[in-house]
């Protein structure tokens, strides 16, 4: 039997571990769906089906110039995708991907830690991001950069608020603002998606926008601004950007699962011990990643203006109607 | 001026949604469609008579000599000037052979035009269209390089008698 904190550190080193495997496999999953959407094989060359190119990548990465624009500021400059890496990181830390589990002879739970408050660390935490892709077009010293950065952050700002009153109706429903606890109440009852599909479908929208993907990806806006705010990055800076990028969707598409899709549970089994919980978790939030990917190389870029008019005064009004939808209901003891 | 009016869209079609569920489930299936990527070093386009890569020289029927006898007619026919040739006198029937023969591949522009000009056979083009290397002066081809059994060569020898047949009968050597 090992320290409890040994265990603790294994389950940390395990769930961050399998953060950044899924980050680099979304790097090669990427390119392998938009290649099978277009009728081509996508990356097979390094290791079988490909699987090593992410490593190929990085060494590339690691190995080229490093270059810093003049007039740039230096340590934003440095600064910025750090910012943009390590929120989408630390979220990972109080998502619920399964049930109790008896490790190593403790008592645990399968996530790093359950905070009481997770949902508000989340957003809290979430929220950070947008200071990478600000940070990072501002010190460039690029029109472009700036521009991305600029769009980016009204984008992000714009949607999470809408995002926020999506997960404020599922904390009202479930009355509890940990995670866990929200997966429980899901277990108990209905998932939240089958009574809110509406609020689903939003958050699912303002999900893409708020990790800038298609076809919300304005701050990357190739035909307008060349690579957005990280147009005059390069080498691991550069991949840091991706990191956090790919890091971010895989929290969304685990938070979309914990809020919608009822986390951890089994319809019909709620007794299903650890071992079957966390790959009904991964099934889900792996269809979200494919989903993202999926849109991407299917749908066009929205104008700019249209994204704005669809977050200000579409999905806004909507959320705060659902807000109050879903407050009247509670107090009229509906979800009790 | 033009007027453009613009389509009124219904409210299913500004709602967007349905016609994006629709794009979702063409992409969705065009993941299972054969694919059309060619595995390039593995699987290369078939080559056919008509294809036009690199010039080679023609070796003749002992699989031992060129059947160049350094004319210069393709250095001269060579509109990209990729053709050099230093000619010296032997004690064969044929008296003189190339002594020194190169192709610059990098300005060759695979005209065809030496293959035409050749009055001896000497020089065809090759279905051998790949062409790269490290160094500048590693692609400027050396008879070692360049000649070529005729047999490797007469798919494209028979297709170049039949297209020319109305006025080139037969050439002095073969």
């Amino acid at each position: 039997m090992i320290p409890y904190e040994a265990m603790v550190l294994m389950k940390v080193a395990a769930i961050y571990g399998g953060l950044l495997a899924t980050a680099a496999l979304m790097t090669l999953a990427e390119r392998k769906v938009s290649a099978w959407i277009q009728w081509r094989v996508g990356p097979n060359r390094v290791g079988p089906f490909g699987l090593l190119q992410p490593l190929a990548d990085g060494v590339k990465f690691i190995f080229k110039e490093e270059v810093v624009p003049e007039g740039a500021n230096r340590f934003l400059f440095r600064l910025a995708p750090m910012m943009a890496a390590v929120p989408a990181m630390l979220t990972v830390a109080v998502i619920p991907f399964a049930g109790e589990a008896s490790l190593f002879g403790h008592a645990t739970t399968i996530s790093i830690t359950d905070l009481d408050v997770s949902a508000i660390y989340v957003i809290a935490i979430g929220g950070l991001g947008v200071y990478g892709v600000i940070l990072g077009g501002w010190s460039s010293n690029s029109k472009y950069s700036l521009l991305g950065g600029l769009r980016a952050s009204a984008q992000m700002i714009s949607y999470e608020l809408s995002l926020l009153l999506a997960i404020l109706c599922v904390v009202l429903a479930a009355g509890t603002l940990d995670l866990r606890e929200i997966v429980h109440a899901q277990q108990a009852g209905w998932w939240n998606v089958v009574w809110a599909p509406d609020l689903f479908l939003l958050f699912v929208i303002a999900t893409f926008a708020e990790t800038n993907r298609h076809p919300f990806d304005f701050a990357e806006c190739e035909p307008e601004l060349v690579g957005g705010f990280h147009t005059e990055y390069s080498s691991m800076k550069f991949a840091l950007f991706f990191l956090g990028e790919y890091c971010a969707m895989t929290v969304m598409a685990c938070l979309t699962t914990v809020f919608f899709l009822g986390g951890y549970a089994i319809p019909f089994f709620p007794e299903a011990p650890w071992f079957l919980e966390l790959p009904a978790f991964l099934l889900k939030a792996g269809f979200f990643l494919f989903l993202f990917i999926w849109v991407r190389w299917t749908l066009p870029r929205f104008r700019f203006d249209q994204l704005m008019a669809l977050g200000w005064k579409v999905f806004l009004p909507y959320a705060l109607f659902r807000v109050f939808a879903t407050g009247a209901i509670v107090s009229f003891g509906g979800f009790a | 001026m033009v007027i453009v009016k613009r389509k009124q869209l219904s409210f299913r079609e500004r709602l967007f949604l349905p016609e994006i569920a629709r794009a979702l489930s063409h992409s969705f299936r065009a993941i299972f469609k054969p694919k059309i990527t060619r595995q390039y070093p593995e699987e290369r386009l078939p080559t056919t008579e008509v294809t036009r890569g690199q010039p080679r020289l023609t070796l003749l029927e002992d699989g031992n000599t060129l059947a160049c006898v350094s004319c210069g007619l393709c250095e001269i026919a060579c509109p990209a000037y990729a053709i050099t040739i230093d000619g010296h006198e032997t004690d064969r029937f044929i008296e003189r052979e190339p002594e020194r023969f190169e192709i610059d591949m990098l300005r060759c522009i695979l005209c065809g035009f030496c293959e035409e000009a050749c009055p001896k056979d000497a020089i065809f083009m090759s279905d051998e269209l790949e062409l790269a290397d490290f160094t500048r002066a590693a692609l400027v081809y050396d008879i070692d390089k360049l000649k070529r059994p005729k047999a490797e060569l007469q798919r494209r020898i028979d297709y170049f008698y039949r297209v020319n047949s109305r006025w080139r009968k037969s050439s002095s050597t073969s």
